[in-house]
């Protein structure tokens, strides 16, 4: 490379691989040591006159890589290249997506030539940018990059003029396109076909026409910069879907809670003796796992509240199929009738054992009627072999059916239920949810809803 | 014939000098103002013949700066500029005779035109 022509190039280019390395570029540094000196870098490493384009850009798409916003990148590239470069202004176009059109990111610039932010929107047909995205490689170098003087010069040119009419006249607007902004050049961004943005420089102060070296590097510079734009755009994208997902998953659980709470609806309107049970249910047994936070056996369940809200829901779906005339029967069960009736919690198990998400619902469906000494229905189990959120809805449950009426017999009142759940602790139930519906009891969580309650 | 003569009112130096430069090369007569009190200065003192005016400026804002404007001179050409599509604000500008109104971010082809076009006006 020329340093006789061009003395602030190579120093250009430490400067950057420093600003690169270091935090001053907003970015972590690459090498453990940071914050070194420019000339310490440049003697240290290689010296000037052999200075490596292909290691610099290597070093600097590394870093690039790193950012997470594309504009911090784009900040980061026009502050160096203006401070570095010698040119009048620089300018970065970025595509965005909702505005299907290229903005001015960020510029730099002396005053009054320093374009503000907000002042460019390329729209996706705007000449200078359909000369890049359609790749008309007859109006740009070699090297990619559109030249204001090879704009001129085809407007110039006789043979353009009489013969391509159409041509002439895209010059004519392209020249207007750069003329606004005072671009001496402008550099596309690609990633893989997509034309991401659009570097424009000023003339360089000195009045200098560009290197060849400085355009190649630029071009690769550019390419560079599409990678990091398009990966960091890549993981905004991606975040946004992530989002997105939650979204659809707090929505889809939602419609899911609700379409138990439906279930459940339809369970208590067909058995007319115990309208509203589920709800209170699961009140209760949300009201008991309050006071149960912390014990260790929650953490056997992936979501221990919602499993138990859910649950507690269906825990009488099996009374589905329970034959009408059992489950409306006035007047005291028979012991046959009531084997029918007990029935319902296997029935439940059964019905949810298909739904592989509520595998654990349909075992605690299984064995809300068991006992804690073992005498409970359908496998006779005892102790800490119940889940512990069947054990939770026994209690609810047995509360609210000792407070309800019944065809065959008056409720008991609030007091003698407490009682009843006492006498039992131990015995039909776990003393430690009677324990914990008890301490709810007096914190004022157990809501017996009057009306409902009382309906005979 | 002279120039044009505009008057640039911002209270962002950027934007000021830069609409300021680019005019100039079109050969306009530019002068700057960076808050509605020195708009109203200027234009008593040098009398442009348009000015382009941002709404939402500190102190004065755009649509005050505007109706004092319109005192000074009831036929003074004035431009709206702002960022914010704000239909009532637009509204009321137009009421107070502002002939024409921009939105940010101003698209350099647009903002000369719209300027060209209402000076031609002028001149009928």
């Amino acid at each position: 490379m020329d340093n006789k022509k061009d003395p602030s190039w190579a120093k250009f280019q430490s400067w950057f691989v420093e600003k690169l390395v270091t935090k001053d570029g907003g970015i972590s540094p690459i090498l453990p040591e940071s914050g070194k000196s420019l000339s310490g870098l440049s003697s240290r490493q290689i010296p000037p006159e052999k200075y490596n384009y292909q290691a610099f850009l290597e070093k600097a798409s590394r870093t690039m890589i790193r950012f997470k916003k594309p504009e911090h990148l784009i900040k980061m590239i026009v502050r160096n290249i203006d401070e570095q470069l010698k040119v009048t202004h620089t300018a970065v176009l970025l595509y965005k997506e909702d505005k299907n059109a290229y903005i001015l990111i960020d510029s730099k610039g002396s005053e009054g030539i320093k374009i503000p932010i907000g002042f460019i929107k390329l729209a996706t047909d705007n000449p200078l940018i359909s000369v890049f995205s359609e790749k008309q490689s007859y109006l740009v170098s070699e090297t990619g990059i559109l030249h204001y003087g090879d704009v001129v010069a085809g407007l110039r040119n006789r043979n353009i003029l009489e013969h391509q009419a159409d041509l002439y006249d895209k010059l004519l607007l392209i020249k207007k396109q750069m003329d606004l902004m005072k671009a001496s050049i402008s550099v596309p961004c690609y990633f893989k076909r997509d034309l991401l943005g659009i570097l424009v420089l000023g003339e360089k102060i000195s009045g200098e026409p560009f290197s060849r070296e400085e355009m190649g590097f630029f071009v690769t510079l550019a390419n560079d910069a599409a990678m990091a734009i398009a990966n960091a755009q890549l993981i905004e994208n991606l975040q946004q879907k992530v989002e997105e997902v939650k979204e659809l998953y707090v929505r889809e659980h939602r419609i899911f809670i609700h379409t138990s709470i439906a279930l459940a609806a339809a369970i208590d309107a067909r058995d007319q003796y115990t309208h509203g049970h589920t709800e209170r249910v699961t009140n209760y047994c949300l009201a008991i796992a309050r006071e149960l936070y912390g014990i260790p056996e929650m953490n056997n369940y992936k979501n221990f509240r919602e499993t138990l809200q859910i649950s507690a829901l269906l825990h009488d779906i099996g009374k589905i199929g329970v034959p009408d005339h059992i489950l409306n029967k006035h007047g005291r069960l028979s012991p046959e009738e009531f084997e029918e009736i007990k029935k319902h919690s296997v029935i439940g198990a059964t019905i949810l054992h298909p739904i592989k998400e509520l595998g654990d619902v349909a075992k605690e469906i299984r064995h809300h009627q068991e006992c804690y000494d073992g005498s409970g229905y359908p496998d006779g189990i005892k102790g800490s072999n119940i889940p512990l959120i069947a054990r939770i809805i026994s209690v609810a449950d047995a509360f609210d059916a000792m407070t309800s009426n019944r065809p065959y017999r008056k409720r008991k009142t609030v007091e003698e239920a407490l009682f009843e759940l006492k006498r039992c602790s131990g015995a039909q139930f776990d003393p430690v949810m009677v324990s914990a519906f008890l301490l709810a009891y007096e914190k004022g969580n157990i809501l017996t809803n009057g009306t409902n309650h009382a309906k005979y | 014939m002279s120039n044009r003569k505009i008057l640039v009112v911002d209270d962002e130096q950027d934007i000021c000098e830069f609409v300021k430069n680019f005019f100039q090369e079109r050969g306009y007569d530019v002068l700057t103002a960076s808050s509605g009190d020195e708009a109203l200065a200027t234009v008593k003192a040098d009398r442009p013949e348009l000015v382009l005016l941002d709404i939402k400026m500190k102190g004065m804002d755009g649509i005050a700066t505007l109706k004092h404007l319109k005192d000074i001179n009831r036929d003074l050409k004035v431009i709206m500029v702002t960022a914010l599509a704000d239909q009532d604000k637009m509204d009321e500008a137009c009421r107070l005779g502002a002939c024409e109104y921009i939105t940010k971010p101003l698209v350099l082809d647009h903002l000369e035109q719209t300027v060209e076009k209402n000076l031609r006006e002028i001149k009928v």
